[in-house]
């Protein structure tokens, strides 16, 4: 599993999780993310994910009402 | 159902456990446990429709004719919580129980003796919510969501509803760490995360869900518990505390809640449409992100609830986009559906109608919702009966018809008997009839003007009022039929073939004789 974990790049789990949002994803990409990231690896991407949707949504609010 | 594993047990069996009443008490067993939750939930769901009958009957027409005001409060307080609390969710954990381990491969669920505890503290909290009509001053008439003042002021029956509620998020708190456990250890060999059916990974996440908030439920009440009871005041303004926090926490549990109680109902209907399409599920890999991706949007969306309660713009803004973004991965799965029907084979058995009729409904309550999301249009259906309609398109014609899917799908493989297709179908199409019926006018009635919790209301409401009632009456009894249906399908019901869906794919179907013996895969299946 270790192994594995070393493949996945930041860019990687990035680009998964940002694909998780929009809800989609191709089945060869999937099979690739399950291959090589490992839980943890996601669950953080998760998160700082959100964080930065959340912070993105403020940064579009902040643009309407100035 | 106890005639369902009578056969398996008997003669299948010989492990020493109790009969009669107490092996159900002392039961273990997924399947049993199961049943269990799933004969409460409808029993559940019986009670909290007599209290709409009673809600529908008393606004049949202006005036107040059979419900006092503060026991119709009562009325629509109680219709909430037992069918969210009581109806809906357990129904779900039912459908966990038995169908998780089959779907897996697994033996049972990983703690057993934790799943009899969760499921034996249901009927406990039940008894304290119905029986709390008859204590001084009745039960709680706050509303489901019992904001304070008015569940400061309540009588007894608030502190019984404090308790009931503190005992079912124990239960449910439970019954997702075994459902997590179940899934995350209890796989066959080679059932990789991504090859798991959608029902269970859609009910793995709502398990993640209600570890998150279920918590925060108990922490509110509880500080509810103090308020009244021990001279707190986290929402009393004139202690220094704040009514809108309380609204603030709660929903923060709330709006996941909405998603707790969709989800597995995403999960069934995915199930089942593949089937009855004779096709593989259409973006299995974007239905598990979309899946994950509503649960995250899920915990930033909650204060849409609380429009009106005051909130800075940029409150607003933020809460409005937030929601409106939850739109996108829902569509997804919509445009997945459908995409797995296409030029499928399809035919039209009971689970496959109920699941289109979830997927046509399901749609039109997910648009009343984006139309609710916008601050604008909110601050004027707000507690009217738009937003009454909006939900229960969701919880209704999504979470309970997924749920008739469910039941009529798998109930060849839990009792080894088919149920009657003239009379599911006859169920199905006076379901569909008089759900619309009873909540398709509740637009109009809401976009009036006609507030929510009301007995009683102005002549111009009548003629939509008369019609929604009539819905209800006959959406009532429909549900009579279903009982009707199952219970002669337990008892009498014609022998099921061994596979009687052709196009099914999962474990159940493919690995284990129909019906599933008392005890399943005790060997565990190799997943290829």
């Amino acid at each position: 599993m270790s192994e594995k974990s070393n493949k996945a790049t930041i860019g990687q789990i990035a680009k998964a999780v940002m694909f998780a949002f929009i809800g989609i994803r191709k089945k060869s990409d999937l099979e690739n993310d399950a291959a090589t990231l490992t839980p943890a690896q996601v669950i953080v991407g998760g998160i700082i994910g959100a964080i930065l949707f959340v912070l993105s949504i403020i940064l579009v609010v902040r643009l309407v009402i100035s | 159902m106890a005639a369902i594993h009578g056969d398996a047990h008997g003669h299948g069996h010989d492990d020493h456990h109790p009969s009669g009443i107490m092996r159900w008490i002392t039961t273990t067993n997924h399947k049993d446990i199961g049943t269990m939750y799933l004969w409460f939930s409808f029993a559940m769901f019986l009670v909290g429709g007599t209290l709409a009958m009673g809600i529908r009957a008393e606004l049949f027409q202006p005036g107040i004719q059979i419900l006092e005001p503060e026991l119709f409060n009562q009325f629509t307080t109680l219709h909430g919580l037992i069918m969210v609390f009581g109806a809906i969710m357990p129904a779900f954990v039912g459908f966990a129980n038995w169908q998780v381990p089959l779907m897996i491969g697994a033996p049972d669920m990983a703690f057993a003796r934790m799943n009899n505890w969760s499921f034996w503290l249901l009927p406990v909290a039940a008894t304290l919510l119905v029986s709390s009509f008859f204590v001084p001053g009745g039960a709680a008439a706050g509303g489901w969501t019992f904001y304070p003042p008015l569940s400061t002021q309540g009588g007894l029956g608030v502190d019984l509803m404090i308790f009931a509620v503190h005992i079912l998020g124990a239960s449910s708190i439970m019954g997702s760490i075994n459902i997590i456990t179940t899934i995350l250890n209890m796989r066959a060999p080679g059932m990789t995360l991504m090859k798991m059916p959608m029902f269970v990974w859609t009910w793995l996440i709502t398990a993640y869900l209600l570890v998150l908030v279920m918590p925060v439920l108990a922490g509110v009440v509880t500080m509810l518990l103090t308020d009244r009871h021990f001279g707190t005041s986290f929402f009393n303004a004139a202690g220094g505390g704040d009514p809108v926090m309380f609204q603030h926490i709660f929903w923060f549990f709330g709006h996941p809640e909405v998603y707790i109680m969709i989800l597995p109902s995403f999960g069934i209907v995915s199930e089942v449409i593949p089937t009855f399409s004779r096709k593989p599920l259409f973006g299995y890999s974007s239905m598990v992100y979309a899946t994950a991706s509503i649960a995250i949007l899920s915990c930033v969306v909650w204060a849409h609830h609380m429009f009106t309660a005051g909130m800075p713009t940029v409150g607003q803004l933020f809460f409005m986009y937030a929601t409106m973004l939850i739109a996108v991965p829902t569509g997804v799965k919509v445009f997945n559906w459908t995409a797995t029907m296409w030029r499928g084979s399809m035919s039209f058995e009971t689970p496959m109608l109920f699941s289109i009729g979830f997927i046509f409904l399901f749609v039109i309550g997910g648009f009343s919702g984006v139309i609710c999301a916008i601050v604008p249009i909110d601050i004027q259906v707000q507690d009217t009966y738009y937003v009454i309609a909006h939900f229960h398109y969701v919880l209704v014609s999504g979470s309970l018809f997924a749920l008739f899917a469910g039941a009529y799908y798998w109930i060849p493989k839990w009792t080894g008997r088919m149920y009657n297709e003239t009379l599911g179908k006859w169920h199905f199409w006076l379901s569909m009839f008089f759900f619309n019926l009873t909540f398709f006018v509740q637009h109009f009635l809401g976009l009036a003007g006609m507030p929510r919790r009301i007995p009683d209301y102005n002549l111009q409401f009548a003629d939509f009022n008369m019609i929604s009632s009539i819905g209800a009456f006959g959406f009532g009894l429909t549900q009579l039929l279903f009982l009707y249906i199952m219970i002669s399908c337990i008892r009498s019901g014609e022998k099921a073939p061994e596979k009687p869906w052709d196009g099914a794919t999962t474990l159940e179907w493919t690995h284990l004789p129909t019906p599933a013996p008392y005890h399943s895969f005790e060997k565990p299946p190799i997943v290829k």
